[in-house]
């Protein structure tokens, strides 16, 4: 694991990725402590106040301090929006190399099936999922981990149809392998690296698919300080107050850049050729 | 006369981590007007990093040191990119070892050929149709109209190489470089496009750099033949001499390691106890469709049996069922008819067990891609171990890694290498730790599909005495296929002969060169190059 690190911090990409990465976790972590402010305190003479010393970032409709509630509304963020990336992940994967492995008629049913899942846009399916299980957090998570196992099983499997005719994946079907020792231990590790990187791709499409559910109340509720949230919030003062919508902008475009980074970063540290 | 190519003290570098890499070290060759120089080495000897460098086209990482690479008077290191693009193709040719990725897929074959004719002659797209119809009808090709109407999966590897000959040589280049051109293919398609070769050499009068580690076939084509090793030329010399009287000691362990058909290297008799006895083999790919007929088998019916201990060769150009017949026997592709193993019926993939698993084993061509790249030797090799049992009846951990380092001791690598990872092997470590793992099983027939295909000659001999010796200590069996038949001829007690799915000879290995033997078998045999020294 210390080994990966020191790999990773080698690369620009990695160590750039690494560091934004490292400032968005103390801010999960320590958000409460270091916001200057109270999150929810209304300032009914500060509101719209314009960046200075008083809010660094300014104030938004209600005179919240916005750099208080970008540090407090990260916790409520980003586990939500990489807990359901890695789910939505390791289930597309899994059943992306599965059904390679499988091939034949099992291949035809999992892909058809996953196709017409893929039929209904992602958004519609997510909406239909939480109405169903109910508003909330936890829910929209589930919702958008099972709006991304489609796409991430279609990648999967077309990289896994490669490794799948290569002639170690054939030596251990001629020993008598079974079929989870192969797409576990055979298969997967050699698929991963697309799918890293896919994945962190995807962070920041789950950050803003949290922030649809939440804008459209289904997700986080107001007045908590959720990014999403916040962007949708501020969208009726964009001409008034601009820094109120792109404080939030800046912050989930920054989440995205340190994710995409760090997926590029991961695709060369994990390669066991890269011998630097 | 001036040169057409001249290097002078070439020396290169590749920038590889902490420190450089020297690849080639002053280099100096020269090659006359319609001269061929062959260039012979190990794999790793700078052959085809040298060609590279003469058609500028290096990767990022080299650093070319000193030394200048001249066509006739221009000096190809100091021309830029722009320049560059007039040289290539208009004045060296190139044509690779492998022509199934040589050409575009997506474009017809007289597509690519009217385009470089076009860039490199200045000919109209009219002309330039009419000549590629001249060109490609030149080289042997039936029916060119309609093959440059193709696209090019639709055409065989050997067309393909045709093709490529063809354009370089139609583009009227001073200078074609050939990066071992008929590795590729099978022994009679090679030896077609040699004959090729030879004749339009003898039309055109153009000059050839020709690549090979193929020392007999260097010695048909090249007036002169330099040997390199470890990025230095260590001679130079006549073809007709160099081989016969092998001044340098890497010359002479690149003769030595010629397998040579009358120096048998087995001498003992298999037993009569049948192993193996395949009864109507045939193999089916693609599965049958609705409204489709099914699509012919790959095999028909194919019989043989296998004796234990014996060493069973499988020949045949690309495409006859070879490959066909080791997927059916380990139960990678859906056979009909019958295999008896041990006197034991097995009539389809679902009755082989474990037994069956353990004892027939698979050894494939390529080892890169034997070894899955993400386990260490040692859990490569301790799989086998697990599955099978064949390890220490107790398995904690101390007694397997005993055991790995025993199995790589017996492949001749230090047990040491249990930690390593695939990549960090040579071809042939490899293809050693890939015979590990089949005899990890302690099996009674071991199956070679063309393990030496990939190798240079001196690792090839290394492996061969490798397999034979464990076959001393084991008694295994071997199916053996491969298109070399020199190689076979040295090993196997009986030989196959196999033709579009069809086994068309079964014989004992002293009676290849008799009278009754079915015409392809004696045009196989009549193809083979003859061992050179």
């Amino acid at each position: 694991m210390t080994d990966l690190l020191r790999r990773l911090m080698r690369t620009p990409q990695g160590a750039i990725g690494l560091i934004l990465l490292a400032v968005l976790t103390a801010a999960c972590l320590f958000g409460p402590w270091l916001a200057p402010h109270d999150p929810e305190k209304m300032d009914f003479l500060g509101r719209f106040r314009p960046l200075g010393a008083q809010n660094w970032f300014g104030a938004d409709q209600f005179g919240r301090d916005v750099l208080s509630r970008l540090l407090v509304g990260a916790r409520s963020t980003l586990p939500m929006a990489l807990a359901a990336t890695l789910l939505g992940t390791v289930a597309g994967a899994v059943v992306g190399t599965a059904s390679a492995y499988l091939g034949g008629r099992w291949d035809e049913a999992i892909m058809r099936t996953i196709d017409a899942v893929m039929a209904v846009p992602g958004l519609l399916l997510a909406l239909l999922l939480v109405s169903t299980l109910g508003n909330g957090a936890g829910n929209a998570m589930i919702a958008i981990a099972v709006t991304f196992a489609p796409g991430m099983a279609r990648v999967t499997r077309a990289v896994a149809l490669t490794v799948r005719g290569q002639d170690y994946v054939k030596s251990a079907t001629v020993r008598g392998e079974s079929a989870s020792w192969i797409i576990f231990r055979e298969m997967l590790p050699n698929v991963m690296a697309p799918v890293v990187i896919e994945a962190t791709i995807r962070v920041s499409f789950a950050v803003m698919l949290f922030a649809t559910l939440s804008f459209l109340g289904l997700g986080a509720q107001p007045p908590a300080s959720e990014w999403g949230l916040m962007v949708a919030e501020a969208r009726h003062y964009v001409h008034q107050a601009p820094w109120i919508i792109i404080a939030p902008s800046l912050a989930i475009a920054m989440t995205a850049i340190a994710f995409n980074l760090l997926g590029d970063g991961l695709r060369d540290a994990m390669n066991p050729r890269d011998e630097r | 006369m001036t040169a057409v190519l001249s290097l002078r003290d070439y020396t290169l570098d590749y920038l590889t981590g902490s420190r450089p890499l020297r690849v080639l070290q002053d280099i100096s060759l020269d090659i006359a007007p319609g001269e061929v120089l062959g260039l012979v080495g190990e794999s790793g000897s700078g052959k085809s990093t040298l060609a590279w460098a003469i058609m500028r086209h290096l990767p990022k990482n080299a650093r070319e040191l000193s030394g200048s690479i001249r066509l006739g008077d221009t000096d190809l290191r100091g021309l830029s990119p722009r320049a560059l693009t007039r040289i290539r193709g208009r004045r060296i040719g190139m044509v690779f070892q492998d022509p199934s990725t040589a050409l575009n897929p997506t474009l017809t074959i007289g597509r690519q050929v009217t385009e470089t004719l076009v860039n490199n002659r200045g000919l109209t797209r009219r002309a330039a149709w009419d000549l590629a119809l001249e060109l490609l009808g030149h080289v042997e090709l039936r029916d060119p109209e309609a093959l440059m109407r193709r696209y090019p999966h639709e055409i065989s590897g050997g067309e393909k190489q045709r093709i490529l000959i063809a354009t370089a040589f139609g583009c009227r280049p001073e200078l074609i470089v050939f990066d071992e051109p008929t590795t590729a293919l099978d022994v009679i398609t090679g030896a077609r496009i040699l004959d090729l070769f030879a004749r339009l050499r003898a039309e055109t009068g153009v000059a050839a750099l020709y690549i090979s580690h193929d020392l007999a076939l260097v010695s048909r084509v090249a007036d002169r033949v330099a040997v390199m090793k470890k990025g230095r030329l260590v001679e130079e010399a006549p073809a007709a001499s160099i081989f016969a009287r092998p001044a340098h000691e890497e010359t002479r362990k690149l003769v030595a390691a010629v397998p040579r058909p009358e120096h048998r290297l087995v001498h003992d008799r298999p037993g009569d106890r049948v192993l193996l006895a395949a009864e109507a083999v045939s193999v089916r790919y693609a599965r049958r469709r609705l409204f489709r007929p099914p699509p012919p088998p790959a095999t028909h019916a194919v019989g043989f049996d296998i004796r234990a201990g014996e060493i069973l060769g499988i020949v045949g150009e690309s495409g006859s069922g070879k490959s066909s017949i080791a997927r059916a026997l380990t139960g990678l592709a859906d056979f009909s008819g019958g295999i008896r193993f041990d006197g034991r019926p097995i009539g389809s993939v679902r009755d082989m067990d474990g037994a069956y698993r353990r004892a027939v084993q698979i050894v494939f061509q390529h080892p890169d891609g034997s070894l899955n790249p993400r386990q260490t030797v040692g859990e490569i090799l301790s799989r086998p171990l697990k599955l099978f049992g064949t390890g220490p009846a107790d398995l904690p951990a101390g007694n397997l890694a005993a055991e790995i380092g025993r199995l790589l001791e017996q492949v001749r690598l230090p047990a040491a290498y249990a930690t390593r990872w695939p990549h960090q092997l040579s071809g042939g470590e490899k293809q050693r730790v890939a015979i590990a793992r089949a005899f990890a099983a302690k099996p009674s027939l071991v199956i070679c599909d063309e393990i030496t295909a990939p190798l240079d000659v001196s690792v090839q001999a290394s492996i061969i005495e490798l397999l034979l010796s464990l076959r001393a200590e084991t008694g295994a069996a071997y199916l053996f296929i491969t298109h070399d038949i020199n190689l076979i001829r040295q090993i196997a007690h009986r030989i196959a002969v196999m033709r579009r799915g069809e086994l068309v000879d079964l014989l004992p290995i002293d009676a290849v060169d008799a009278d009754h033997v079915h015409p392809y078998t004696r045009d196989l045999m009549a193809a083979s190059p003859t061992p050179v020294g």
